[in-house]
């Protein structure tokens, strides 16, 4: 079933996209040719397979729950224009 | 000669031997990049303005070097080629990158690439395209294209790029130099910009294999910082000259024969398949069906739903392109994702969305995850009757540049022999041939998972035959 172009923009909305009118159209037919191209998995029989994952990782990947302090914050805070004090600020996040 | 014209191995003898000074050698490099790259622009940002202090000790001290706009250096400017990251400045090192520099080489400056590494063209940048130096109306290929060009131009012996479906293999092939995406695992990511994390690897562009080795064997290996490394794997790089591949088995896949090819790379593929042979290889034939059919949709699905989640943290907070007058935290959001993300990037943002929403994620991304473990099975069958498997890096030459379809799966489609290897997380070489005019010709060789060390001695071997390839014009003559 194709999406229709509201459909589209409330995915793009999701993802905190703003689309113009031509921007939009072009999404719709992307998303739409690729939902198309994806149909040929249904060719297949998938019901016993088990999703993949790389067979060698064995051993636990975590590292050790422990801090381990950054170096230099001040690097990490001078890159943001929005910081007060060591933090991040956002505007509201309340919707008015 | 030109000491800009001298391949790494060259390079590393020569300076130990004392035959040129390391000051020598980045001003030839630092002049061939001022003659070339107003015709390339491989270039986002240049570090050679003057030569750094660098260490002495290591196998490349004194070597110049560039590296992909997405590899972070510490307090230098790392874009993605995305406007949305703007000028930042990350406060760490990526391990490979930080692997180089500990080993000595010096960074005259970081690649162009696709955003994101979103692209086969490199033409997908905030900062305009990369041109082909071999030929400057066409493309250099994507997304590593501006590490390629560097190389092939003779800016610097080496580079590093990245491969999450073929991103260094294809413009290896465009530009004529070799490219080598190692195993899944084999080298760090940490530190890389990330786009689909399942199938992201760092890997060495080079105009020889003994080169590629040199690389691998400083940037290999397993990091702490990064889960997806692995420990105890063999990565011996070693330059062997007596390396054979008598008795080998080497396959070519019986499904790609219907496949139309340009002329020159299915001639390449028979010029190769005869050398295999005289050398005492046995040319075999494996079956790759499910590969063949459905890789492409696997990779593209698999791949945005990846993109979708990890370019989810650019919000314009923390880092880069911002905007300081939104009046909430959505609007600010939407404003600095809408116009800091390029076209492509945006769209296959909301492919991954689309792909991974509850009511549709297990007819497409869980799928595809399913239909990526017949991919993996079926390599991992093929690799127990053949030890490599020879085919094309693209079934095409380079093409123009702004040349462009309408259809975004047509050129998907072209990745058809590159992103298997990533699914299955296998390493693959592109190798030189030779030229078609004034064109190189490319092809890849891939093997069984931690197989690398192998696939470099055969194409040590190939490299014997076909030779080396030379330096481009780089649009200069």
């Amino acid at each position: 079933m194709k999406l229709t172009s509201e459909e589209v923009n409330e995915i793009a909305l999701e993802s905190r996209l703003l689309l113009t009118e031509e921007e939009l159209a072009g999404a719709v037919r992307y998303i739409n040719r690729f939902l198309d191209a994806l149909q040929c998995f249904k060719e297949l029989d998938l019901k016993d397979v088990e999703p993949f994952s790389f067979a060698e990782a064995i051993e636990c990947p975590l590292r050790e729950d422990k801090v381990i302090p950054f170096p230099d914050t001040e690097a990490i805070l001078h890159e943001s224009e929005h910081v007060d004090g060591s933090y991040f600020k956002v505007p509201r996040i309340m919707e008015e | 000669m030109e000491l800009y014209e001298l391949n790494l191995w060259m390079l590393t003898e020569g300076l130990k031997a004392g035959k040129f000074s390391a000051s020598e050698v980045f001003t030839s490099c630092k002049n061939r990049i001022d003659k070339c790259e107003g015709n390339i622009h491989a270039l986002i940002t240049r570090t050679d303005n003057e030569m750094p202090a660098f260490s002495k000790d290591g196998t490349l001290a004194g070597i110049p070097t560039i590296i992909k706009d997405n590899l972070c250096t510490k307090g230098l400017r790392t874009t993605a080629a995305s406007k949305i990251l703007g000028d930042w400045r990350p406060p760490y090192d990526a391990t490979a990158w930080a692997r180089l520099k500990d080993s000595g080489a010096v960074l005259m400056g970081k690649a162009n690439m696709d955003e994101f590494a979103m692209g086969n063209t490199c033409g997908n940048s905030a900062f305009g395209p990369t041109h082909n130096p071999n030929d400057i109306t066409r493309v250099p290929g994507g997304s590593s294209g501006g590490s390629a060009a560097a190389v092939s131009a003779g800016y610097v012996p080496f580079s590093l790029g990245s491969d999450t479906g073929g991103s260094i293999r294809q413009p290896a092939s465009y530009c004529g130099v070799y490219g080598f995406k190692p195993t899944y695992g084999m080298v760090s990511r940490y530190g890389l910009i990330s786009y689909g994390s399942s199938l992201d690897q760092i890997g060495p562009f080079a105009r020889t294999i003994r080169d590629l080795q040199i690389v691998m064997s400083v940037i290999s290996g397993h990091d702490k910082m990064d889960s997806s490394s692995f420990r105890n794997k063999p990565h011996d790089f070693t330059h062997n000259e007596n390396a054979s591949i008598k008795g080998k088995r080497i396959a070519v896949v019986k499904e790609f024969a219907g496949f139309t090819l340009d002329a020159p790379i299915a001639d390449a593929m028979k010029r190769t398949l005869k050398i295999l042979e005289d050398e005492g290889a046995i040319i075999t034939e494996v079956s790759l069906p499910v590969v063949s059919k459905y890789a492409v949709a696997c990779y593209y699905a698999l791949a945005m739903s990846e993109a979708h989640t990890n370019l989810e943290r650019y919000d314009g907070v923390r880092l880069g392109y911002t905007v300081k007058d939104a009046r909430g935290i959505k609007e600010m959001f939407e404003r600095v994702r809408s116009e800091g993300f390029g076209a492509e990037v945006k769209a296959r943002i909301i492919a991954g969305t689309c792909l991974t929403e509850p009511t549709r994620c297990e007819e497409y991304y869980v799928a595809a995850t399913k239909v990526r473990t017949l991919i993996a099975q079926e390599f991992s069958r093929a690799f127990g009757e053949t030890d490599y498997i020879l085919q094309p890096v693209t079934p095409s030459m380079p093409g123009k540049i702004g040349e462009s379809d309408d259809d975004a799966m047509k050129g998907y489609e072209a990745d058809l022999y590159t992103l298997p290897v990533n699914l299955a997380g296998l390493p693959g070489l592109s190798f030189f041939t030779g030229y078609a005019g004034n064109l190189p010709v490319g092809l890849q060789l891939i093997g069984a998972r931690w197989s690398d060390s192998e696939i470099l001695d055969a194409g040590m071997i190939l490299e014997r035959h076909f030779g080396s390839p030379k330096i481009s014009d780089g649009g200069v003559n």
